[in-house]
């Protein structure tokens, strides 16, 4: 990471913080209306979807209906869920699109959510050991992880994750490394599990049980549709998120580097983080709404609680502040980036002493 | 607050299974909203009929409630949801209009003054169009006259006059059946609202007297005074129902306490919140945690959640730093200064980050 003193670091929280306050001030009609309108498309998505499914018997009705089911789903995680609960339209105080009494259409409860994600991954974003996205304690994705014969697999292990993406979502609070490593007890995680289950279970309900036996002579067809729909959203939400933090240039952090000498790190430092650890990828803009602009993973995670449509318009602004104190602001091509978070999960499998073998653009990790 | 109860628990449970929400049926509300706003479920919809101008800063509007409204009694208040550049507002209004036309024509009408610098009175008068839909609350409120109906004596000032307004048409409408009095202070005549409705009503029902009041005048403001009230027949016979601003009130309490009228004998309602002293930053104050049941004092600068967890709470929360909105919570009164931007909320009902929020007076939460 960019080394800073604490001036230069006072001056890119002020920076940002104009961003930021600009936004804010701004917020309004515009605004409501964009969030109001991509409800509507989800509502209209899921509705079309679910009323043709049992017409799929007609192989171009199943593809349009299995599709339609999975961008809703896809909308409604992306663009709507995980922003909603990011508090980013508590300010229309609007209760069906409230931070606190959202609840949305995956696996994972949404009080789970707020915990591990809002708190743990954006308070502790790529610090090694304490922010348990990095990998999802199931890869390892740099070298401040020592190497385990196990690891040697993990590709597939990405693939299954990525399959049954919204299941290891909701299972992430399980914290099964720590309780493999008996640091915590199964006992202290029954409250999680019961909430677990209840969540998951209405899903796996909804999806796998109730539409099906509505239409009960088409029932196979509708399953089927209704796995593929969120086989779609599994496999493109754990891309998109993929993007954010496992790129070549997303850099990592230890816990010395944040709180050395006992002290609570600034702002600034906060900022200086977000803005090292997190990658942008370009494309058009249905890419970014249905990736729940999280292509701009690096104003998401500057600004976490800004509207996310806001983070193309102020992006401009966002490298601008980076240009100016010399910090990388990382993007690419939306194949460039995954490209390199594929290679980073591969050379990682390896033994630290075969990767080194490898050409520096193979290993996809920064130098 | 709008939201409707729904007691069919069954659907209730199928409902948070297929659609993730208790209000299961609101979820079409985006859908339905396009076709016609009166479909809206997730709150009771009232549509604006007509829009009577009474006076320079006053008007009435006409609404149509749908039809699973439940109506009210005279003397009621509703709460008013509408959306302002993106941000929803509720606010108290007394209904003006007699039961007798909720009865028979399905109608009820709010009688609002512009607030100086208040931002729904205003928008209301200037931008609610005859056509608009709003959210409208089920009726609240203990200001009714008891039955069998005694002798009344009725003390308004300005705007006040609303919830006396539909208790006098409503009387009217069934036939006067004891002796009222209404003495109603206005600035001017101009300032009188329905000035010619309610001399109208007196000189068609016997039992009626009205006596309107300019306190502006003469060079010296004409108040409520002892020599008013020895004007009434009868006066220790009388129930009074007081309705107006603060400063007539507890006049007007004053006056009856010493002419021996009995604290039980008088009803009273207010209209308008008491005002904050914005200018002043005087931060800390008394809160309130509803469902904790517990009131502390607090000073200073230090943020909701502090004093909280001083108090031996533990709320929800997460980076302390305004970021995760882990601590969203709703305020239910009072006003807040946001640390980070040194704006304050409003007075009502809305939801704040407890780790940024400094109390400035009485502040009542949700927690």
């Amino acid at each position: 990471m960019k080394q800073m003193t604490e001036a230069q670091l006072t001056e890119l929280e002020q920076d940002l913080n104009a961003i930021r306050n600009d936004v804010l001030a701004d917020l309004g009609e515009r605004d409501a209306r964009y969030i109001h309108r991509v409800v509507r498309l989800h509502r209209t998505l899921e509705v079309g979807g679910r009323v043709l499914m049992p017409f799929g018997f007609i192989p171009p009705v199943f593809v349009a209906a299995t599709v339609a089911l999975g961008l809703s789903k896809i909308i409604e995680n992306m663009e709507i869920g995980h922003n909603v609960m990011h508090g980013q339209y508590d300010w229309m105080n609007d209760p069906s699109l409230h931070s606190q009494t959202y609840e949305w259409d995956t696996a994972c409860s949404s009080e789970s959510w707020r915990r591990t994600h809002n708190y743990e991954h954006h308070t502790y974003t790529n610090i090694i050991g304490k922010d348990r996205d990095y990998g999802y304690a199931v890869l390892r994705l740099s070298d401040d992880d020592p190497w385990r014969p196990r690891h040697s697999l993990q590709f597939i292990n990405y693939v299954l994750l990525s399959t049954f993406f919204q299941w290891g979502v909701g299972l992430h609070e399980l914290e099964t490394e720590r309780l493999h490593r008996r640091e915590i007890s199964l006992k202290s995680k029954l409250p999680f599990l019961k909430e677990f289950f209840r969540k998951g279970g209405r899903q796996a309900f909804k999806d796998y049980v109730f539409f099906p036996l509505l239409t009960f002579p088409v029932a196979p067809i509708v399953l089927a549709g209704n796995i593929g729909a969120n086989l779609i959203r599994n496999l493109w939400s754990s891309t998109v998120i993929f993007c954010g933090h496992f790129t070549q240039d997303a850099e990592t952090f230890t816990e010395e580097e944040c709180w050395g000498d006992g002290k609570s790190e600034s702002k600034g430092h906060w900022y200086l983080r977000q803005l090292s650890g997190s990658s942008n990828f370009t494309g058009s803009r249905w890419v970014h709404l249905l990736s729940g602009h999280l292509s701009f993973q690096v104003e998401h995670h500057v600004f976490p609680d800004l509207p996310a449509h806001r983070y193309p318009e102020i992006s401009e602004r966002v490298k601008a502040v980076c240009d100016k104190h010399g910090i990388h602001y990382n993007t690419g091509s939306f194949a460039r980036q995954y490209g390199t978070v594929l290679k980073r999960i591969a050379a990682f499998s390896l033994p630290d002493r075969l990767r080194a073998r490898l050409p520096a653009s193979e290993v996809g990790q920064a130098t | 607050m709008l939201a409707r109860q729904n007691h069919t628990s069954p659907l209730q449970w199928l409902g948070r299974q297929l659609f993730n929400r208790d209000d299961a049926v609101a979820f079409f509300d985006p859908l339905l909203e396009r076709i016609n706003p009166m479909w809206v479920q997730e709150y009771t919809p009232a549509r604006v009929q007509r829009i009577i101008r009474d006076t320079a800063d006053t008007q009435t509007f006409v609404l149509k409630p749908a039809r699973r409204w439940q109506g009210f009694a005279a003397g009621q208040h509703v709460n008013i949801c509408v959306e302002i550049d993106g941000v929803r507002h509720q606010r108290t209004f007394s209904l003006s209009s007699s039961t007798t036309l909720w009865h028979e024509q399905g109608l009820v009408t709010l009688t609002i003054k512009r607030l100086p610098g208040g931002r729904v009175t205003n928008w209301l008068q200037d931008q609610l169009n005859t056509g608009a839909v709003v959210g409208i609350s089920e009726a609240f409120g203990d200001f009714l006259i008891p039955e069998p109906v005694p002798p009344i004596l009725f003390i308004a000032g300005g705007s006040g006059i609303t919830p006396i307004l539909s208790q006098l048409k409503t009387m009217a409408a069934q036939g006067f059946r004891a002796p009222m009095t209404l003495l109603y202070f206005v600035q001017d005549h101009s300032h009188a609202i329905a000035r010619e409705h309610l001399m109208d009503l007196a000189a068609r029902h016997d039992l009626l007297t009205v006596k309107i009041v300019t306190t502006q005048g003469s060079s010296e403001p004409r108040y409520l005074t002892d020599a008013d009230l020895s004007t009434i027949t009868d006066l220790s016979s009388r129930e009074i129902f007081l309705c107006g601003p603060q400063g007539l009130m507890a006049l007007a309490g004053e006056l009856l306490d010493a002419r021996g009228v009995s604290r039980d004998k008088i009803h009273s309602t207010y209209f308008s919140a008491p005002q904050t002293d914005l200018s002043s930053q005087n931060l800390g104050g008394k809160v309130r945690f509803a469902r904790s049941n517990l009131e502390v004092d607090s000073t200073g600068d230090a943020p909701l959640l502090e004093i909280a967890e001083a108090a031996g709470l533990t709320p929800q929360h997460g980076c302390r730093m305004g970021i995760c909105h882990q601590c969203s919570c709703r305020k239910t009164s009072g006003t807040v200064v946001n640390r980070l931007t040194g704006q304050a909320s409003g007075p009502g009902e809305d939801t704040i980050q407890l780790c940024i929020s400094v109390p400035q007076g009485p502040v009542s939460l949700n927690i």
